[in-house]
């Protein structure tokens, strides 16, 4: 046999080992591999899918952390897997030219190429199917590292890095000028569900990916300071079969001073800063977290939403408190607010002259949001306030409490016309001509103005009722 | 190329099934309703059934099903008894 080096490995399924206690007293068969050999790939789902074997089989892949991973992952290996990237000190001492090659340690016997009958008979295992026999490739140890490889937007899309659209490759530099000083290690928290540490470092990574400038990550980290705090309920709005998007609003100079858009077209395409920041977050929550739509995350249809909403408030259009005022803030603090939502609605209504009418056509809007006969709702809407209809608020002299106390008071109806259906045990409970409300709570309705300043279209958020998700405010810090 | 990759790459140890019991009877069973829409009728039912077994059955239920229950709760259950079925969505 030949004499192993005596290096620690990373390990996949633990923590680094050294090569002599991974395989003291065992009958052990290394196969060697890398990512980008289809016969390796072959020869690893093909072993992951055999039984029970006579030798302990261990996946040796000439790759970095990342890439063992991701190959192991792409077949499916549930054996343990090494990473054993360059300079393939492993691969040298045991003169792997090929791979795969199964070497069982100990003894003069090796596989090379895929070879199912081989196989059977080194394994004790049935390796039933074809093709029985496939020539490998060549090992990185004798050819070293390919010299284009993938494409590098193409290797975004094969390692699962992206919510679906190109994105932007997270090389070393460009993480690092996204960090921009700030410690790489510094953890925010772990992410639901799968509770992926959300270092500034992997955060820096999303926000790269999601094609965010330097200058936004202080939002991005808000963001996701928000997303992890437990009354958000992040673990609940990962996994739930709700559409359950998140809208993020930014208030204060951030606003400004990164070129966010709160007026025209405020909630659609066009604007770098609002469509990469909600972007990163949704990484974050998607990546790091293992919020895979149809893995962990269990959307029945998902949601627009998903891919991200940013926005900011336009604070100047608006005759009210601003949001993050409203939350405790001071007005020249720049601040990120989490909502958990439902796809906006939205709700045209150019004819209303008096404020009670128009809180009305905002508030009957909303009444068949979550479910028609789901009454009353237990989270928050979001109304998105257009300035147009803002400004008939304020001359009116209306404030944010007083159209919150009417739409409340105007959205009722008689228990009798809400027992059918998806219904809540309130609508059941009560005499037939009790009147129930929309909502549970005035405070359930917030209020942001944006929007351009023509156009009497406002929207709503629905809830993600059920859920107990709470709007969550963040202070930006610009520090490092 | 070098990445920086946004995953948290460390894989937990994968927990194997605990063996399935050869029968019920003189077993405890809890019945975890996760407190979603009609979940404790279905438990209801199953309780029966189990009983018809000759199981034993406690039941607990979660403050809230978009919630997972916490480590307390799930504790107190593994302290007690040898087998749990979840009433999980409606």
């Amino acid at each position: 046999m030949s004499v192993l080096p005596d290096v620690a490995l990373e390990r996949l399924d633990g923590p680094p080992v050294s090569i002599a206690d991974l395989f003291a007293g065992e009958r052990v068969v290394l196969v060697f591999v890398h990512g980008d050999c289809p016969t390796s790939l072959l020869a690893l789902r093909r072993l992951a899918a055999a039984g029970d074997s006579a030798a302990r089989l261990v996946c040796v892949a000439e790759e970095d952390v990342v890439g063992a991973a991701r190959l192991a992952r792409r077949a499916g290996v549930d054996f343990t897997t090494l990473a054993a990237p360059a300079p393939y000190e492993l691969s040298r001492t045991l003169g792997i030219e090929t791979v795969p090659t199964a070497v069982l340690l100990g003894a003069d016997e090796r596989i090379v190429g895929w070879d199912a009958d081989a196989y059977e008979r080194l394994l004790g295992v049935e390796l039933p199917g074809e093709p029985r026999l496939k020539p490998g490739c060549g090992a990185r140890s004798i050819e070293g590292e390919p010299a284009g490889g993938l494409d590098e937007l193409e290797d975004m899309f094969e390692r699962g890095w992206t919510d679906g659209l190109p994105v932007v490759p997270p090389t070393p530099e460009r993480v690092a000028a996204m960090l921009g000083g700030r410690d790489p290690d510094r953890s925010l928290g772990r992410v639901p569900p799968a509770h992926g540490e959300a270092t500034l470092e992997r955060v820096a990574s999303c926000a790269v990916l999601a094609g965010c400038r330097p200058a936004y990550f202080p939002v991005v980290v808000a963001a996701v300071e928000a997303a992890l705090e437990p009354a958000f309920n992040p673990h609940g709005l990962a996994v739930t079969t709700q559409p359950a998007g998140v809208v993020a609003v930014v208030n204060g100079p951030a606003r400004e001073r990164l070129g966010l858009n709160g007026g025209i077209g405020a909630l659609g395409p066009g604007n770098r800063a609002n469509a990469t920041i909600g972007r990163a977050l949704r990484l974050v929550l998607t990546l790091t977290g293992g919020a895979a739509p149809g893995a962990l995350d269990r959307s029945t249809l998902g949601s627009p939403l998903k891919v991200g909403v940013c926005f900011a408030e336009n604070e100047e259009a608006s005759p009210w408190q601003p949001l993050h005022v409203e939350h405790g803030f001071d007005a020249d603090a720049s601040t990120v607010t989490l909502v958990a939502a439902d796809a906006p609605l939205s709700i045209s209504e150019h004819r209303s002259r008096t404020p009670e009418e128009l809180a009305a056509t905002l508030g009957w809007a909303a009444a068949a949001t979550w479910s028609p006969f789901w009454w009353p709702m237990d989270d928050t809407s979001l109304y998105v306030v257009c300035p147009e209809h803002s400004a008939l608020f304020a001359a009116a002299g209306w404030s944010k409490e007083r159209l919150r106390e009417a739409i409340y008071e105007a959205v009722v109806r008689p228990a009798r016309e809400l027992q059918r259906g998806e219904t809540t045990p309130t609508v059941w409970a009560s005499g037939p001509d009790e009147l129930i409300h929309k909502w549970t709570d005035p405070e359930k309705i917030q209020f942001v103005v944006a929007g351009g300043e023509a156009g009497r279209f406002s929207a709503v958020f629905g809830p993600c009722d059920g859920m107990g998700t709470r709007p969550i405010t963040k202070e930006i810090s610009w520090s490092t | 190329m070098e990445y920086v990759t946004p995953f948290d790459e460390r894989v937990r140890e994968p927990v194997a099934h605990a063996p399935r019991p050869e029968d019920l009877c003189g077993r405890t069973v809890a019945l975890l309703d996760i407190n979603k829409a009609r979940g404790a009728e279905f438990l209801d039912r199953v309780e029966e059934l189990l009983r018809e077994h000759g199981a034993d059955t406690v039941r607990a239920a979660k403050p809230s099903f978009s919630r997972p229950a916490t480590g307390e709760q799930i504790a107190e259950i593994a302290r007690g008894v040898g087998l749990v079925v979840e009433a999980l969505a409606d």
